[in-house]
């Protein structure tokens, strides 16, 4: 059997079985779960992408394979998807409705993995859909706030699909075909008008899944609702479908004349990214400024994307990858604080640190790769993606990106302070470090993000390839993956990335050695209730802990841009849509006669100007 | 015996007489028997179809041996093949369902209901088997009949009301389809379809307006085109629910059926084309909308059931192949999911007095098995993948697209949005509330379970696997759209 | 071999001076400001004693390990940035990794320090520190934009984004940038304004209102590294700006007048001024510091 469809047969038959094992023997659904996900990986990671497979469906012709784009994609949800389904075993344990969340789970992967390997618009929205649906199911698992949650996911998801679908159908009307290859190489053929809606009708698509303005008001909360184990995978790889899209539309259907288009989506992405880097800002619970904090990142992948030259799209592609490693490391470690401490509400929990150590070091390296620090990874992402711009001429795009990510800073510390460092209170003291099937996830990811900062050629080299199957060319040198660790814009200027980690390291440890040697083992631990106070003694019940509020003064100079949210008028849109609802239902008033008189009234209608009209 | 599609009305017709005389033997039987004549009439639609496929012929029943166009016959030709083999095997699982439902109600009652049902499901086949206009009118009345004492089969108020409703509207669609006949039969003399067809041009212009318009208007009102449908939804809430699900599964079916006989194949004028799209446009945009403001799952249901059939007409009025294509297969996945949905919203909803809503609140704990099958059926019914509502939405888009109706595409998709909105509504309470209602909760019997799990394996199959019945609507498509085929096969016979 | 011990001896002498510059621009900047508030004011080498006196302290507490590890990140960061930074045009010993790092590098390096640090304020529990830290960080995203304006300007006017290349930009032209794109001089002198954090933004370490801040709960030789660190700093930044707006420095002696030159900015604006509030410092920035970056640009691009 084509291994293509064994996987496919494998997840979606195995989610199935997840269900119905966890109905009989639920002990073993968790090993059941997590050995299917390590063997759907390997066999896709046998599976390479030379495979194609061809069939007619209702007369529709269909392609499945992997491209060596698609195949990055691909990389990125397998492993995520076995590292959450790890994280979930100890995450979920004692929930109600595992088995459901298991099925839909896989069911989602296996759909992201369905639209991966499609190389014709049906299948593509075939799986796209089945993924809509399968992570609308755990959207809505927790079952809080259903009606308006839940809905406005599934209404943002369904318009995007459909706004889609109509873009296919319409596709096919002119070309006559659904394979990828067709309509790449004819789509420039027709009407240039008909060329732009296409584009943008599929770009809403992909725009809803990775949370663009004006379509992202479904993702704060559908984030951070949904079990971590899970955003973890829907942050980190169900936007990247998105993504995945965007580059679909704009390497391949947007003409270089429409060159608009392209700075149009840039500049809708880099307003996403600095409006949802400061709703971030002023959130006061973890999930909600992850949430919004992978808005934000999304932005900046798509700017890269839209940017349209090498290193711009180089850089969304890496940013993308390592937005998947360290945003569901993020998730991961709130998912984890949440287990263990029974709220990710910043202002009620602090001072973590000491009781959960490792989910610290997690959250530390992945929050220094968010916010694009040097040595580690988003530092690369980030460098690129400045270069690109500059070099490229997107001058006022690329203050928006940096207006962003300076901005991320804060949040960044915000949810550092927040969860671990801060006043340890003791009602907290009881706290302690998450089980290890939670942190060797988390652990794994962060040294992806360690690693990719110095080398980032791991990354880069597939990537590259992938790039290629967009149609750029590399125009670097080819080297070992090992040997790419200095990179350069067009205009021949680089950063030397080890000799950046050796000056960091290099310095750091002779600065640490320097401070430690010197009397540390004399010094003694005191709690963070000893501090300097102006000469008063705190008292172990006072509340010393600053978390309400946090960046009220920010908030004060940013409020006149947050004021109105695009929500308020989706919701009047919506109320003002069921008023007339409302009003139309009334045509069914129960009166029979009414009915009676409908019937002879049309008739009288059509004898009357259907003879006229219709020409007999 | 010999295997013909005059049993398709004889076999069901007499089982209906039959059933009081052998509820005088064994009050079993009066349940068992109607099983029989419908696992029967399974049968011989796959002999049939099989036959009808493989010879790529229809095939045409002389009836008293009057040959064409002076007796009267039916033909089984692919188009009403499928819906005569669609209607029967629906028949079975429903009655299937049926078999140890309301055990409470009397004998006689349930003597009434079989015999009721049985009529009603010949009725629905004659009119799509017929090759006779007036033959059809009557099998349109037998059908029409038996359904409005079904509406009141709990001989409450609001279920006599809605008979009442029915029964005044149904009238005028029977005096009208009527008029049309005898009008019809004035001008060119004859009341065989094929030779109507035949014989059609020679008609005065001015008449073939007049009565197509009558046609229109008549079967419009079994085919719930809006604003004919007022009486559809008050019958589908009052109507008991496997009632409803041959409601929605097939008498609207019979009727779009006729109408869309009429208008492709006797009369063929392609100026109504933009009509009835247009009017089918309008009755999915109104009743979709109007669903979402429905608090009784069963006037939901019924709206859906409007918003679906509107859809029918949308595809049938583009009228190229492969909207043609798209209608059919849409009526076979809307037959298959509505009827699911009834079925299991009827448990959903058994002992809920005012069937509302809410009243489903978290019974997903309670019932998981019917909710289940409901979700199945909710995800179909909007065109999920990888459920069978799919891909014949898809096809209507597809040929939508292809005369670039562009608006309609437009209107489709928006009004599936809404169709999502108020199903999974639905799901959310059965699935995401806190249960508050003390009202009982009614298990399904085992052979209930059965025929609604036959109905979700289709669902899912013909989903993933479209082409295993894709070949059965292409030919039924074909068939409709090839008038010079019919009129000839069926004015042939008997000629050798 | 021995490029390597060469290296790593210009690396220390370029720290050396860069500590021993910033040390005696820390002492001149309480010298000025006592003089202009009628004082005598301390020694210019007061900031050596300090130094010196917290060095020898015995620290015997803290408040864990990222509390330990505040000061390193701060001063690993002032030192790598330091080492990208052109110190002199020709030099060979002072050229360390200037070749290894460009302007947006440096840009992210110079963040690197402060958010270390504020890790460690973190850790404390002080309410104050946690307080200066959202302080600072609020108006770093003030001071930033104006700055990363004007270097994004003077980037498309010469097509380089390296600190060298543009130093190579002012020899070839003899013109220094600051001539060159006026408007992104005055946007980034702004924003320098906010980045030594004198008044009126010193919000951060505020005495009076949130008792100096960050650095409340560091003690002796935390205290002096962070001092060393914010000396070597400070010269990184005043050298960086030579670099680009002034056409970099060929010796030592017009180094020391210029960045001198350079720092009399922010140290003289900060005496006449009273303390800015948090947001009215976000909001200073986002007026004409932008409004100049805005035009560099467009002057750049166009």
């Amino acid at each position: 059997m084509n291994s293509l469809i064994l996987l496919l047969i494998l997840m979606f038959g195995g989610a199935l079985f997840a269900f119905i094992l966890n109905k009989f023997v639920p002990a073993l659904r968790d090993i059941f779960v997590v050995l299917l996900m390590l063997g759907v990986s390997y066999l896709f990671f046998s599976t390479g992408i030379s495979n194609r497979l061809n069939f007619d469906v209702l007369g529709i012709h269909m392609q499945w394979g992997f491209t060596s784009a698609s195949y990055l994609f691909g990389i990125i949800v397998v492993v995520l998807g076995s590292l959450a389904l790890i994280y979930s075993t100890a995450y979920m344990k004692g929930k109600d409705r595992l088995g459901y969340f298991y099925m839909n789970f896989l069911f989602s992967i296996g759909a992201m993995l369905g639209i991966l390997m499609s190389r014709d618009l049906i299948s593509l929205f075939f799986f796209w859909e089945i993924m809509t649906w399968s992570s609308y199911f755990i959207v809505i698992y927790s079952g809080n706030d259903v009606d308006r949650r839940g809905l406005k996911y599934m209404i943002f998801s369904a318009i995007g699909a459909y706004s889609m679908l109509m873009a296919i159908v319409i596709v096919n009307s002119f070309i006559g075909s659904f394979l990828l290859e067709d309509v790449f190489a004819s789509i420039f053929a027709i009407g240039s008008g008909y060329q732009i809606a296409i584009a943008i009708l599929l770009m809403i698509g992909f725009g809803v899944k990775s949370a663009m303005m004006p379509l992202h008001v479904w993702a704060p909360r559908a984030y951070s609702e949904s079990p971590m184990s899970y955003t973890a995978v829907f942050s980190g790889a169900l936007s990247k479908m998105g993504v995945f899209g965007f580059a679909l539309v704009l390497f391949n259907l947007v003409s270089t004349q429409n060159w608009l288009i392209n700075e149009v989506v840039a500049w809708l992405a880099a307003i996403t990214s600095v409006l949802a880097t400061f709703y971030a800002v002023i959130q006061s619970d973890a999930k909600k400024l992850l949430a919004y904090s992978s808005i934000a990142q999304i932005g900046y992948i798509i700017i890269g994307l839209a940017s349209n030259t090498y290193l711009g799209v180089m850089a969304g592609l890496f940013l993308a990858v390592l937005h998947a490693v360290f945003k569901s490391t993020l998730f991961m470690a709130v998912g984890a604080v949440e287990r263990q401490v029974g709220t990710t509400d910043m202002t009620k929990i602090s001072g973590l640190i000491r009781r959960m150590p490792w989910t610290f070091v997690a959250t530390l390296i992945s929050i220094i790769a968010l916010a694009g620090l040097p040595p580690l990874g988003g530092f690369v992402g980030k460098w690129m993606l400045y270069e690109a711009l500059i070099t490229s001429g997107h001058y006022y795009l690329v203050i928006m990106v940096f207006l962003s990510s300076t901005a991320a800073f804060l949040y960044s510390y915000r949810i550092l302070f927040g969860m671990f460092l801060g006043q340890e209170e003791p009602e907290f003291a009881h706290v302690k470090e998450a089980p290890l099937s939670m942190l060797i996830p988390m652990l794994i990811l962060s040294g992806i993000s360690v690693l990719s900062g110095s080398h980032p050629g791991f990354i880069l080299e597939p990537i590259q390839s992938a790039m290629a199957s967009f149609g750029f060319q590399s125009n670097l040198p080819h080297e070992s993956w090992w040997e790419l660790t200095v990179l350069f814009n067009t205009w021949g200027d680089k950063v030397a990335l080890v000799n950046v980690l050796t000056s960091i390291v290099g310095v750091f440890l002779i600065a640490l050695a320097f401070i430690t040697i010197k009397g540390y083992k004399n010094q003694r631990y005191v709690t963070t209730k000893d501090i300097s106070s102006s000469g008063e003694i705190i008292q172990p019940e006072d509340n010393m802990t600053f978390q309400i509020d946090f960046y009220k003064p920010f908030e004060r100079a940013i409020w006149p841009l947050l004021k109105r949210k695009i929500d308020d008028y989706y919701t009047d849109f919506g109320k003002g849509l069921e008023a007339l609802f409302d009003f139309v239902r009334r045509f069914y008033n129960g009166n029979g006669q009414f009915y009676a008189i409908y019937v002879m009234a049309f008739l009288a209608l059509l004898l009357i100007a259907g003879t006229k009209y219709f020409g007999f | 015996m010999v295997i013909s599609p005059v049993q398709y009305i004889a076999i069901p017709l007499i089982a209906a007489f039959l059933i009081p005389l052998f509820g005088k033997l064994n009050k079993e039987l009066v349940r068992i028997i109607p099983g029989l004549v419908l696992l029967y009439l399974s049968y011989i639609s796959v002999v049939l179809m099989n036959q009808v496929i493989s010879q790529n012929t229809m095939i045409v029943e002389i009836i008293a041996g009057w040959r064409p166009p002076w007796g009267i016959n039916l033909v089984f030709s692919p188009f009403s093949g499928f819906l005569a083999s669609l209607f029967s095997m629906l028949g079975f699982i429903i009655w299937m369902y049926t078999y140890n439902f309301k055990r409470e109600v009397e004998d006689a009652q349930t003597e009434k209901f079989y015999v009721l049902m049985m009529m009603l499901i010949t009725g629905t086949i004659g009119i799509v088997l017929t090759g006779d206009i007036f033959n059809m009118f009557v099998f349109l009345e037998i059908t029409a009949i038996s359904a409005y004492s079904l509406t009141a089969f709990y001989r409450e108020r609001d279920g006599a009301e809605a008979a009442f409703k029915y029964l005044l509207v149904g009238s005028f669609a029977s005096f009208f389809i009527l008029l049309a006949i005898v009008l019809l039969y004035s001008q060119v003399g004859t009341l065989n379809m094929a030779d109507i067809a035949q014989k059609m041009p020679d008609v005065n212009p001015y008449m073939k307006g007049v009565i197509l318009m009558l046609f229109f208007v008549g079967f419009g009102i079994e085919a719930e085109m809006f604003p004919l449908n007022g009486w559809a939804p008050d019958v589908y809430t009052q109507a008991p629910g496997p009632i409803g699900a041959i409601f929605a599964g097939m008498v609207v079916k019979a009727g779009i059926y006729g109408l869309v006989r009429v208008i492709f194949t006797l009369f063929d004028v392609h100026e109504i084309f933009p009509l009835l799209m247009i009017m089918g446009v309008i009755t999915m945009a109104v009743s979709e909308v109007i669903a979402l403001r429905q608090g009784k799952l069963k006037r939901m249901l019924a709206y859906s059931s409007i918003g679906q059939m509107g859809l029918v007409l949308v595809a049938f009025g583009i009228g190229t192949h492969e909207a043609v294509f798209a209608a059919i297969f849409l009526m076979f996945n809307h037959a298959v999911i509505k009827s699911l949905l009834f079925l299991s919203g009827t448990y959903l909803v058994y002992h809920s007095k005012e069937k509302n809503i809410s009243d489903l609140d978290g019974i997903g704990k309670s019932l998981p098995f019917t909710s289940f099958l409901f979700a199945l059926g909710s995800l179909a019914i909007v065109g999920l993948p990888p459920f069978a509502g799919f891909w014949s939405k898809l096809y209507i888009l597809m040929a939508a697209a292809d005369v670039r109706l562009i608006a309609v595409i437009a209107i489709i998709l928006a009004v599936s949005v809404v169709e999502i909105v108020y199903y999974f509504r639905v799901l959310h309470r059965i699935y995401f509330r806190e249960r508050i209602s003390t009202i009982e909760i009614k298990i399904p019997s085992f052979n209930a379970k059965i025929s609604m799990l036959i109905l979700a394996i289709v669902i899912i199959v013909i989903g993933v696997y479209p082409d295993l019945i894709s070949g059965l609507i292409e030919r039924a498509a074909t068939d409709l759209l090839d008038k010079q085929h019919y009129i000839q096969s069926v004015l042939s016979v008997g000629l050798h | 071999m021995n490029t390597i011990l060469i290296q790593i001896l210009g690396a220390l002498a370029t720290i050396l001076l860069a500590f021993i510059v910033g040390m005696f621009y820390g002492g001149a900047h309480r010298k000025v400001i006592a003089r202009i508030q009628n004082r005598v004011g301390p020694p210019i080498y007061q900031n050596f004693i300090d130094v010196l006196k917290l060095y020898s302290k015995e620290t015997s507490i803290n408040h864990g390990v990222m509390q330990h590890m505040g000061p390193v990140f701060a001063i690993t960061a002032s030192i790598t940035s330091l080492m990208f930074v052109p110190i002199l045009t020709d030099g060979n010993w002072f050229s360390n990794l200037n070749f290894s790092g460009d302007l947006v590098f440096l840009v992210y390096m110079m963040v690197f320090g402060s958010l270390g640090m504020a890790l460690g304020a973190g850790q404390t529990g002080n309410p104050n520190s946690a307080i200066g830290v959202t302080r600072g960080l609020s108006q770093m995203v003030g001071y930033e934009i104006p700055f990363v304006m004007a270097m994004v300007a003077l980037m498309t006017q010469f097509h380089t984004t390296s600190i060298t290349g543009m130093i190579a930009v002012q020899q070839q032209s003899g013109t220094w940038l600051m001539f060159s794109n006026p408007f992104a001089f005055m946007a980034a002198i702004m924003a320098m304004l906010g980045m030594f954090s004198y008044a009126p933004f010193d919000i951060v370490t505020a005495p009076a209102e949130v008792s100096s801040g960050p650095i409340s709960e560091f003690g002796g030789k935390y205290l002096g590294m962070m001092m060393t660190s914010g000396s070597i700093f400070a010269f990184v930044k005043l050298a960086l700006f030579v670099d680009i707006f002034m056409g970099g420095a060929s010796n030592l002696v017009v180094l020391v007048i210029k960045t001198f030159a350079l720092y009399m900015i922010p140290v003289l604006y900060g005496v006449i001024s009273p303390r800015y509030r948090t947001e009215q410092a976000i909001t200073y920035f986002w007026k004409w510091p932008l409004f100049f970056g805005f035009i560099a640009i467009l002057y750049a691009a166009f």
